[in-house]
């Protein structure tokens, strides 16, 4: 009685329900139909293989349009050619805070397979990348990168190995050529040439810091000399962990700094975003502006005005040699590449992943990158990349790299939270040249965040 | 004007009928027994039946609110006692360890001049917007009033600010307000006054100034909204009474229209200096906090430090002094005005 009661119930439930069932059945079946129509067109061995595929994201920071480029070009290659792996771009949009948006997606779970990194050491210490396999680092120059503590390499250069040699000002050459102006050779032939321009009635420099981190662009080649003197003992700021230096010693080139920015830079700065400069030079605006994409900025320019013709130099030292920053390839302040730990974890998606970057790594690719303007990474087969040297200025660029006044000097610092520091340093600049500060008190307060820091390890 | 709510006749009114409708304690007694003697009910009294039916009615209403409040103390109140616990920690907000390090947290908050920067203009934006917002859509919630023909044209147009996100409102006015290519310095060089011309978002003097009239721009729609519904409540003949003794329009509003608002301006300004409070979209969009640190508010340093400079812990204890701020702040403003709701 029971049992018949019960199915009584159950035909009852499938009777009321017996339309939607219905309904559901006909809609699979015509989708089926569907399907089965469009196969017939592809070939269901193409269906297979693309249902086989691996999605993976690619996480990077646009901002520099050159770069944006390569990203794309790069990736719409790789899928097409690729049987097993798909790759989605990911860009976060210029302006944003990047070590920030990395951190809300660490939070969130949400890591993408391959990053392009910053703050690598905070986020190896913290377990959240993964080893960067053989097959991928046995295609790059060794000297391109670097291991970590435990043996491991976790981030590969997305670009040439030029340390910030990017770091430089960009110029409009028919100006220089027109008012008989010469690229500096030493500080004092800088600050004459920012004198003249000013005289004629125009604006010399133009430079940005409505980022905040664009204020190094001018900062770091004016400090560049006091930091290489600590080259030997690991770096100015090694040194200041140590006690052997302090920000007391970077006092001349904040003045230098100041001066420039009182006397020179063209109003608006503190509000002018990174890749509105190229805007400012090219509109005649200002004669020179501050860059850290180097080449890539000259390629920028060329796109929005094919015919200005762009130089680029370095602000040198007093002594005219051009100091410039090359870091140990890994570290805090070493970007790259990166296979992230939560991928790692997904077989197909770590193996997917690496198949990108050894496709990142082969000449085809460099080529790729080369023809739109970028540096292409230091890989094992360079000599067969064709440089691309058609962008106006990049002749400049390469003549930088073979300058005998070049020197490379290191400043690395282990502590951990360093970019930290940078950041507010960076922000305790600003205040200073905006005047909101002054030097005593910049240097009081930077020493005693970098004391913070150091204390915090 | 007293407070309709404390009419004795409708309390006394609603009291009787509660007592009609329901039945009194004895009313299950047998017929011709004293009213002093005691009896035992024969089924369930009617005091217990309705206690039952209360008891099931309340965990039915339980279980409809059970699943929000599941996610309202996983969401907010969970995330935010864990804050407090991490705001006596050194966390980077992203290592899996971290070390107790008491309340040293809070003390470089309270010796930061930084921090302290931040409190100064999360005050200004936070007071100047619900004073200004307030102010100005009174004004126009009284012009509203008044508008005779195309009133819903004119209401759309107060409103329809409010409709865009303040994010976005914020990166169009990042472009009217640009020093070199912006359309308010051209115009303004156009207009043969290029002295005038300023860097609005650069110049550290003004820059907070700017983020404050940018911040009413966004707020004044609802606050609008709430006022006009409010005005358009007032009774009629409390205005026609007050005309009919002599009172010109000044005095209407000032002793009849001005007291029937005293609701709706508690709860604007309440809402208004809470959303002063928590300005960030703003500021991130405008200025990243700068030049320097000049226009960072509090919700942006806490942003900055716990998220950008990986000090999790840090952040967090400001976030608990916001919190304190915003809650004590409210509710001495609210208790402030509520006693002028009921003066009223």
């Amino acid at each position: 009685m029971h049992d018949a009661m019960t199915r009584a119930g159950v035909r009852a439930r499938l009777g009321r329900r017996s339309p939607w069932v219905a309904g559901a059945a006909g809609i699979a079946v015509a989708a089926l139909a569907l399907t089965g129509c469009s196969g017939s067109g592809s070939g269901s061995d193409g269906d297979a293989a693309a249902q086989e595929k691996t999605t993976i994201r690619f996480l990077y920071a646009t901002g520099d349009e050159t770069w944006n480029s390569v990203v794309d070009t790069v990736v719409k290659a790789f899928n097409e050619q690729s049987d097993t792996t798909t790759v989605q771009l990911d860009p976060l949009p210029a302006g944003s805070d990047y070590a920030t948006a990395l951190k809300t997606m660490d939070a969130t779970g949400n890591w993408p397979a391959v990053v392009d990194m910053r703050d690598t050491l905070t986020y190896v210490n913290a377990g959240k990348l993964a080893p960067i396999p053989d097959s991928v680092t046995e295609l790059i120059q060794p000297e391109a990168f670097g291991t970590a503590e435990d043996g491991n390499v976790y981030t590969v250069p997305y670009s040439a190995l030029n340390g910030e040699i990017g770091l430089n000002v960009v110029y409009n050459k028919d100006y220089f050529d027109d008012n008989d102006l010469e690229v500096p050779e030493t500080y004092d032939d800088f600050l004459d040439l920012l004198a003249d321009i000013k005289a004629n009635g125009d604006a010399p420099l133009a430079t940005a810091a409505a980022e905040v981190w664009p204020s190094d662009q001018l900062w770091k080649p004016l400090a560049a000399p006091y930091f290489a003197q600590y080259g030997d003992e690991g770096g100015f700021w090694t040194a200041a962990q140590n006690g052997d230096a302090s920000v007391e010693d970077l006092r001349e080139p904040l003045q230098e700094l100041l001066d420039i920015t009182n006397d020179y830079v063209l109003e608006g700065w503190q509000s002018t975003a990174d890749a509105q400069t190229t805007t400012l030079l090219v509109n005649d605006m200002a004669v020179m502006a501050t860059s850290s994409a180097g080449i890539g900025r000259l390629n920028d320019i060329n796109k929005v005005d094919p015919d200005f013709n762009a130089g680029l130099f370095i602000i040198p030292a007093e002594d005219g040699t051009i100091n410039v920053l090359k870091n140990a390839v890994n570290g805090d302040t070493a970007g790259g590449l990166a296979i992230s730990a939560q991928a790692a974890e997904d077989d197909d998606e770590y193996a997917s992943a690496t198949e990108f970057l050894e496709y990142f790594y082969q000449v085809d690719t460099a080529n790729l990158m080369e023809s739109e303007g970028w540096l292409a990474p230091n890989i094992v087969a360079s000599d067969e990349i064709e440089r691309n040297t058609s962008i106006p200025g990049s002749k400049d660029y390469f003549a930088l790299l073979e300058n005998p006044n070049l020197q490379w000097y290191e400043n690395v610092s282990d502590l951990s939270t360093f970019s930290a520091f940078n950041t507010f340093f960076r922000q305790a600049r600003i205040e200073m040249q905006d005047g909101q500060s002054s030097i005593d008190d910049t240097i009081a307060k930077v020493q005693a965040e970098f004391d913070k820091t150091v204390a915090a390890g | 004007m007293t407070d309709q709510s404390a009419l004795q006749g409708q309390t006394q009114v609603v009291g009787a009928a509660v007592r009609l409708s329901g039945e009194g304690p004895l009313d299950g007694a047998p017929e011709g027994v004293p009213d002093d003697v005691s009896f035992v009910p024969t089924g369930p009294a009617p005091q217990q039946r309705r206690t039952r039916r209360f008891r099931s009615a309340r965990w039915v209403m339980l279980g409809f609110i059970a699943p929000a409040l599941v996610v309202y103390l996983l969401m907010v109140i969970v995330p935010s006692l864990q804050s407090l616990q991490l705001s006596f920690t050194n966390w980077d907000g992203i290592s899996p360890d971290y070390d107790y390090v008491g309340v040293r947290n809070y003390e470089e908050i309270l010796t930061s001049g930084r921090f302290w920067n931040a409190v100064r203009n999360t005050l200004i934006l936070g007071l100047g917007s619900a004073v200004i917002v307030n102010a100005i859509s009174l004004g126009v919630a009284l012009m509203l009033d008044k508008v005779g023909r195309w009133q819903g044209l004119f209401r759309t147009a107060v409103y329809l600010p409010s409709l865009v996100s303040a994010f976005i409102l914020a990166t169009v006015w990042k472009y009217l307000l640009n020093y070199n290519f912006g359309a308010v310095n051209t115009f303004l060089r156009d207009a043969g006054l290029p002295e005038w011309a300023r860097d609005w978002l650069g110049d550290s003097s003004i820059v907070v100034g700017v983020i404050l009239f940018i911040t009413c721009f966004t707020l004044g729609g609802n606050t609008t909204l709430i006022y006009l519904a409010n005005l358009q409540s007032v009774p009629q003949e409390l205005i026609e009474a007050a005309r009919i003794d002599g009172a010109n329009s000044r005095q209407v509003f000032r002793h009849v229209t001005w007291p029937m608002l005293a609701g709706a301006v508690t709860v604007n300004m309440t809402l208004a200096m809470i959303a002063g409070w928590t300005i960030f979209d703003q500021v991130m969009v405008l200025t990243s906090g700068g030049p320097g640190f000049v226009s960072e508010t509090m919700a942006f340093f806490i942003y900055k430090v716990g998220f950008g400079e990986y000090r999790a812990g840090f952040g967090s204890a400001a976030a608990i002094v916001l919190f304190l701020v915003v809650i004590v702040s409210t509710v001495a403003a609210n208790a402030y005005m509520r006693k002028r709701e009921i003066q009223a």
